[in-house]
């Protein structure tokens, strides 16, 4: 046998725990967006509209940093251990971090659960944003902290995994998947920097009562310094999937890999000097700082689109080596039954219309028309919602295997399920955006006010409700579907044997063709380095400087803490 | 490096998909004169509004015969004022912050959208040629009742002008 | 390289392979179709959104 199961039994055991713990958040998380889906717009309210906001809470921090973060990490470890074919460096340190982040996820849900009972204060009903001076529990920042800590010391792992192979292979060519996952922790660790920065030195200190205020578009800005990549830190698996494992189940081979590599290395240039383009109607930053962070995300636009090309031809190839013809008939040749396939191109289809939607987001003055209305959410249930969760749940299908040594239940079941993600979705995304043009905001438990209408240019904004409505049942079929499934398949009820299909077929124009240069990642993350000052810099110094580290006047305690920290946080900002 | 000639293409059109967004976005910016929420507003001490010269006095003040001022503060969950009237063919700047936690301010039917932020003034002008109704709403999420933060903004005819509101 | 003498081991596609197609024997014309529509509709989209969306409403920020 030559699953990974069988090969890397320890790692596997890692795997497997950090795709439970991501498909559990994913439950969870969607059975809180069914709730939501019914509750604004009407159809059925079995909540308070107060806790509204705990649901959401909920929603949000399941779905954007459990579900996908704790999937990556399992699928990365799987990715490293595989192409680097070594083991862990200590296994005992991949448990740390495993159960670091765990330890992270129990403080910053116990902090959300207590929002739905008066029995403790525990509570952090400030969505995944936590915008300050909204305030929530301290274990609530502290959890999030353990967890991203957690992901911290996955990467330090995986670099030492990296490092040693690179010592017993002088002047070889990293391995693909690896180089994909060394290039996504370095943009992760830039990226965490700013999250790490408002939540140390400002927001927890402030919950504490260390000091008496923050600065709310401080904490704001370095928020959305982390709070865009994090959306990239999402995606990149994804890529990777789209890049390794889509065109082996098309029946081809990936077109390019010096392609892909460079692909990532863009990611990394340019995923986090982006961040204030959801700054772009702030208050206090000049325009010229939201016109440099558009052209950045602009051109960030590019490894996006040389991905489609490089991903579409990868499945072409894969068609025509099963017989395909003809400029378009190809399409027909592709492996349609299978749902690991199935979602995972429809997950890249859905991902070309999130596209333009994101385009429209990255126009600097085009944002006047959507900003912070039902059009974002719209957007982001295209991208995280669909091309990354499907494609996750789709992978699911090739992967479980992999690592369980078990078949799945049943491919048929596979993929009425994707189909229902992805019909569930198209109601979704499409109303979600039109509501979204019509002016009615996100984040509202009940869109109705006196003397406020939305109009729709086609059809009327009640019938598009009723598309949320059912496309949040669709979506809830499917995911119940995807975990009874996933039960089955790994308790092995059907004793369906494992498919020994685990090797992936090289490039056809392999990494012996890539420039050497993109090898050396101490360049690219310097270069990246100096394009986050470049775009940072100023915005965060006039920020400071017009209202202080702290906003307004603190304790005498709070003094004393800003006047030692100052010049660390300087260092910093 | 091999690319491919089909590569070559995608590359330079995606290329000039990216300038061209650009050039349409600097058109709107330039050619148009659409202006960013930006630091003109300058800081406010959140802690102390009803001190402030301008947001100690909110409401509709008129400063000549075609340019108004509205100054506004948003607190959960409602903006004072939240009834505003102004007369048609004038323009409009709006001042608005926050005492509490971020809002957000959106009139539908219009481009005028911006965050209000504690220590923060957002300024924005428009034009309002023709008498309408429009509603405006909080659009950031600010606590339990956020969805009940909302207004309405009423452009009377010129001679029906009730003048300012206390 | 010349992919077309290299193998990319058969047991990587569980057999379903007709014929393998080696780099210099491919031109993907289908995706060039498929991405050039794309392109269209994101360019006609664009303007539909920026001269009608947003130029076209109401008062805007000047």
């Amino acid at each position: 046998m030559n699953l990974f199961v069988d090969r890397y039994p320890e790692e596997a055991w890692i795997v497997r725990a950090a795709l439970a713990s991501s498909f559990l958040a994913l439950f969870l998380g969607g059975i809180m967006g069914l709730i939501q889906g019914l509750h604004r717009t009407g159809f059925l309210q079995i909540v308070q509209d107060s806790t509204y906001y705990t649901v959401l809470t909920l929603h949000g921090v399941s779905m954007v940093l459990l579900f996908t973060i704790y999937f990556l990490v399992g699928f990365f470890q799987w990715a490293v251990t595989d192409s680097l074919d070594r083991s862990a460096e200590d296994i005992r340190f991949t448990k740390l971090w495993y159960f670091l982040m765990v330890a992270g996820t129990v403080m910053a849900a116990a902090a959300i659960l207590g929002g739905f009972t008066d029995a403790t204060n525990l509570e952090a009903d400030v969505l995944y944003t936590f915008y300050a001076p909204l305030e929530a529990h301290p274990i609530f920042y502290i959890g999030l902290v353990t967890f991203v800590i957690g992901t911290w010391l996955a990467g330090v792992d995986w670099f030492r995994s990296w490092w040693a192979w690179k010592k017993e292979h002088p002047g070889e060519r990293t391995p693909l998947r690896a180089f994909m996952v060394m290039t996504t922790m370095l943009m992760w660790y830039l990226a965490t920097i700013g999250v790490a920065a408002a939540i140390l030195f400002f927001i927890l200190p402030w919950s504490l009562g260390l000091v008496d205020s923050v600065n709310s578009l401080l904490t704001r800005t370095l928020f959305w310094f982390f709070g865009h990549p994090v959306v990239y830190f999402w995606l990149m698996p994804a890529y990777m999937m789209w890049y390794v494992i889509l065109p082996k189940l098309a029946g081809g081979r990936l077109f390019s890999d010096p392609l892909a590599r460079i692909v990532f290395v863009l990611f990394l240039l340019l995923s986090v000097p982006t961040g204030i383009h959801h700054q772009y109607v702030d208050p206090g930053i000049a325009e010229g700082f939201k016109f440099v962070a558009m052209t950045n995300t602009m051109f960030l636009l590019l490894p996006s689109l040389l991905t489609a090309f490089t991903v579409v031809a990868s499945m072409e190839h894969g068609a025509r080596q099963r017989g395909g013809t003809g400029r378009l008939g190809w399409l027909r040749s592709l492996p349609w039954n299978k749902p690991a396939f199935t979602g995972m191109a429809l997950a890249g289809l859905m991902f070309a219309a999130a596209g333009f939607s994101g385009m429209v987001n990255a126009g600097m003055n085009l944002n006047y028309v959507i900003h912070n209305t039902l059009w974002v959410p719209g957007h982001f249930h295209l991208t995280v919602g669909t091309a990354v969760a499907l494609t996750f749940m789709a992978s699911t299908y090739w992967f479980l295997p992999q690592i369980t040594g078990n078949g799945v239940f049943s491919q048929r079941l596979g993929l009425v399920q994707v189909l229902l993600w992805f019909l569930g979705m198209v109601f979704m995304g499409n109303a979600m955006h039109r509501i979204g043009l019509a002016g009615e905001p996100r984040r509202t438990a009940e869109p109705f006010y006196d003397g406020v209408t939305f109009d729709t240019a086609l059809g009327s904004i009640s019938e598009l409700h009723f598309q949320i409505a059912l496309g949040s049942v669709i979506l809830t079929v499917s995911l119940l579907l995807f975990m009874a499934h996933l039960f089955l398949s790994w308790f092995d009820v059907a004793s369906n044997p494992a498919p020994d299909n685990g090797v992936i077929p090289e490039a056809l124009s392999g990494p012996e063709n890539a420039p050497i240069v993109l090898e050396n990642l101490r360049l690219w993350t310097a270069i990246a380095l100096v394009l986050i000052l470049l775009t940072y810099a100023l915005p965060l110094a006039s920020i400071v400087s017009a209202n202080g580290f702290f906003g307004s006047a603190g304790t005498l305690v709070g003094t004393a803490y800003e006047f030692a920290v100052s010049p660390f946080v300087g260092v910093v900002a | 490096m091999e690319i491919h000639r089909y590569e070559t293409i995608w590359f330079a059109a995606s290329l000039l998909l990216i300038v061209g967004f650009i050039g349409t976005i600097t058109y709107g910016a330039v050619g148009v004169g659409v202006e960013m929420v930006d630091d003109s507003g300058g800081t406010v001490d959140p802690d102390n509004l009803g001190s402030h010269e301008r947001f100690g006095d909110t409401g509709v003040h008129k400063v000549n015969e075609s340019h108004y001022e509205v100054n506004m503060i948003a607190v959960h969950p409602s903006f004072i004022p939240s009834e505003i009237e102004i007369p048609a063919g004038s323009t409009v700047t709006f001042y608005m912050t926050a005492s509490d936690v971020t809002h957000g301010f959106k009139l539908v039917d219009s481009n005028l959208n911006t965050m209000i932020i504690p220590g923060q003034v957002s300024e924005i002008t428009a034009e309002f040629d023709e008498p309408g109704e429009y509603g405006f709403v909080c659009h950031e999420y600010c606590g339990s009742l956020h969805h009940e933060m909302a207004g309405n903004l009423s452009v009377v005819p010129e001679d029906e002008w009730g003048g300012v509101d206390s | 390289m010349d992919s077309g003498t290299e193998s990319a081991s058969a047991d990587a596609w569980d057999g379903e392979i007709e014929t393998e197609i080696g780099h210099d024997e491919y031109d993907p014309y289908g995706t060039l179709t498929l991405i050039g529509i794309y392109f269209v509709i994101i360019a006609l989209l664009w303007v539909f959104m920026y001269f009608v969306e947003f130029l076209g409403e109401g008062p805007t920020v000047m």
